[in-house]
């Protein structure tokens, strides 16, 4: 066997420019399986991960999702949140409510959406992920105080905004305590274009009672799904509505974040697997090349007495070993590019994303590039070993 | 030893059909040193082909130690090949990535004799015809004589009863022919092997212990 190796090395290196080739084709297919499922399971985790640290919170919308936009069917009104007292294992209920102002800063006028809620929940909710580049967050007496989002800051405004900067929305004077960081692409519709007022506030300039959202969170995680459906009958009772309320769990979220990513997943082993196939065919051309080339020594072995299965096992073993070199340098490369890659998608996507380049990916990617390797080597292999002792000596 | 009985073939090519070997029934014995001559074309290579059992008949039948060879499996008859056979090629036919010592090893490495066993027998045959000092140069640092003579040893790795050479002289200058007969000639004599060669030359012809003319695909008598 070790000579085997050997003598189907030699001929590797015989023929070495082509045998380069060869490797480098499987190694981009093994390399973008590689990178893009590590990248793939980077963003995925990195998602997920955000979410699951909310995993004890119910997200309760006056509207359901219809494809991939909410479509609002009114408010919720105190009753409803009375109700949701009575329902067993909350732990915590607030209440959010927001609307579109007019902003005016120097005599400048923007409409702006306004966000107003206990000041603590929204703390967890957006503080905590987005964070804060200047001032602080809001308390709950700050009835005068707002907290900006980066583009309300940055974007809306001919002047860029800073603590301590005064707004006047719908009439009334506010003082800016507080501006977010750039949120990622999570974060960035619910944070950026945003004023956030305390509850209190909120309701007075956007002069409404209306509750526009409400955040439960749960004592037992497991229940939370039983509790979301229990959420969703009461509130639909009192408005006589079979679909008025939903609850969303952050497990329910994360389940359709999952199904997305099968979907994302799908499409990324779609592209591998062409790269893949545009790689067999490589291999296939320098087998059978090879073969041609050597129809005349092929012929010399049978004559000095090679069976054709000799012949088949050296050119599979040649294959093979090309095809393997192709899938370790491929689940090296893949590794590299995979780094890079989730590089570049933290900085465009703000989210921070580290490629997880699993083993079990980088063992399926080089046993892919040998499975490859033998069944795109076995035609030539086969017609190798096939030519009859004196056809291929005589070409000599 | 080796027989044969209305040994035919026929070669196709498109249309044309060539009858290079016409019933062909011929006889060597064991320990005979039998020269093949003829002018070109007249079927000694494709006779030569048939007694190796590098190629089938397209009628009659080869018999090697009393077995008909047309009766053998694939794998049965590269064993024949391997084992009972010699073959040695005008065009020497080494292989040109192998070195001098793994070309002659080859045969035994598909033999399945071990490495060290393979390479201890490569090179004590290198050195009975005379290339005991080029054991690691390769074909194309060879003469043309010593690539032939690499072939010799590589064709008797297997310890052969039949070599047969078809032109083994037909490639090296005469003095490199000269030493290749006496190669051959020895295993004869010395070994009693049976040797079969095909050549041109009549002074080489002179030396086997048999001579045989081929004509039109016919063994003449
Ligand atoms: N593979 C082949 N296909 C067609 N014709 C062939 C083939 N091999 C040999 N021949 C023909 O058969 C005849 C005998 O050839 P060969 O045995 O090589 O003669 P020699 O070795 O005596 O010169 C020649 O006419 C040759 O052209
Ligand atoms: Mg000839």
């Amino acid at each position: 066997m070790r000579d085997k190796f050997l003598l189907a090395f030699r001929s590797i290196k015989e023929r070495k420019a082509r045998s380069i080739l060869t490797v480098l084709g499987i190694a981009v297919g093994i390399a973008a399986i590689v990178a893009l499922m590590s990248v793939g399971y980077g963003m995925e985790h990195a998602i997920t991960g955000e979410l699951t640290e909310m995993a004890d919170m119910i997200s309760v919308m006056p509207g359901e999702i219809r494809g991939a936009t909410y479509v609002e069917r009114g408010s919720f009104t105190d009753r409803d949140v009375s109700d949701l007292q009575r329902i067993g294992g909350i732990k915590d209920i607030s209440t959010m409510t927001y609307d579109a102002a007019k902003v005016e800063y120097r005599n400048e006028n923007v409409p702006i959406f306004v966000f107003g809620g206990d000041t603590k929940e929204l703390e967890g909710f957006y503080v905590d992920p987005v964070g804060l580049k200047e001032g602080r967050w809001l308390r709950e007496n700050d009835y005068k105080g707002c907290v900006i989002g980066d583009r309300v800051a940055n974007d809306f405004f001919d002047e860029v905004l800073h603590v301590n900067d005064k707004l006047v929305i719908n009439g009334e004077k506010f003082i800016v305590v507080g501006v977010f960081e750039k949120g990622d692409m999570l974060y960035s519709n619910d944070v950026d274009r945003n004023i956030f007022l305390t509850l209190r506030a909120a309701k007075e300039v956007l002069r409404t009672d209306e509750i526009k959202y409400i955040i439960v969170r749960v004592y037992e995680i497991d229940e939370a799904e039983g509790i979301a459906e229990e959420i969703e009958e009461r509130i639909n009772d009192n408005h006589g509505l079979d679909d008025f309320a939903m609850a969303m769990t952050m497990g329910s979220m994360i389940e359709m974040m999952g199904d997305i990513f099968n979907i994302i997943r799908g499409v990324l082993a779609g592209i591998a697997a062409i790269a893949l196939i545009v790689a067999s065919i490589g291999i296939m051309n320098t087998m059978l090349m090879s073969v041609m080339e050597r129809t005349h020594e092929i012929g010399v072995m049978k004559a000095i007495g090679a069976k054709s299965s000799d012949v088949l096992s050296l050119f599979l073993l040649e294959s093979s070993i090309v095809s393997l070199m192709g899938g370790v340098i491929g689940c090296l490369l893949g590794w590299v590019v995979a780094k890079v890659l989730s590089f570049l998608a933290s900085t465009a996507s703000g989210l921070e994303i580290a490629a997880i380049v699993k083993p079990e990916v980088l063992l399926g990617g080089i046993a892919v590039a040998l499975i490859v390797g033998v069944l795109s080597g076995f035609y030539p292999a086969r017609k190798a070993s096939k030519m009859s002792p004196v056809e291929a000596v005589r070409y000599g | 030893m080796i027989h044969t009985e209305n040994l035919s073939k026929t070669y196709r090519m498109g249309e044309v059909e060539v009858q290079a070997l016409r019933d062909v029934n011929l006889e060597i014995k064991d320990g005979e040193f039998i020269a093949i001559i003829g002018p070109s074309g007249s079927g000694k290579s494709t006779l030569l082909n048939l007694l190796g059992c590098l190629d089938k008949p397209t009628s009659g039948a080869v018999f090697i130690d009393g077995i008909n060879t047309g009766k053998l499996s694939e794998n049965a008859l590269a064993e024949i090949r391997r084992e009972k056979i010699g073959f040695i090629f005008q065009q020497f036919n080494l292989i040109h990535t192998l070195n001098a010592l793994e070309n002659v090893a080859l045969p035994m490495f598909f033999a399945g004799v071990g490495r060290e066993a393979r390479l201890k027998k490569a090179e004590e045959l290198l050195v009975k015809v005379g290339l005991g000092d080029r054991i690691y140069h390769k074909p194309s640092e060879l003469s043309g004589g010593q690539q032939q003579r690499v072939a010799i040893a590589r064709s008797l790795s297997n310890d052969p009863e039949v070599v047969i050479g078809d032109e083994p002289t037909g490639n090296v200058d005469t003095e490199a022919g000269d030493a290749i007969m006496d190669i051959l000639e020895g295993l004869n004599r010395d070994e009693g092997r049976t040797i079969i060669v095909v050549t041109h030359d009549a002074e080489i012809a002179a030396r086997a212990g048999r001579t045989k003319r081929m004509r039109d695909g016919k063994v003449l008598d």
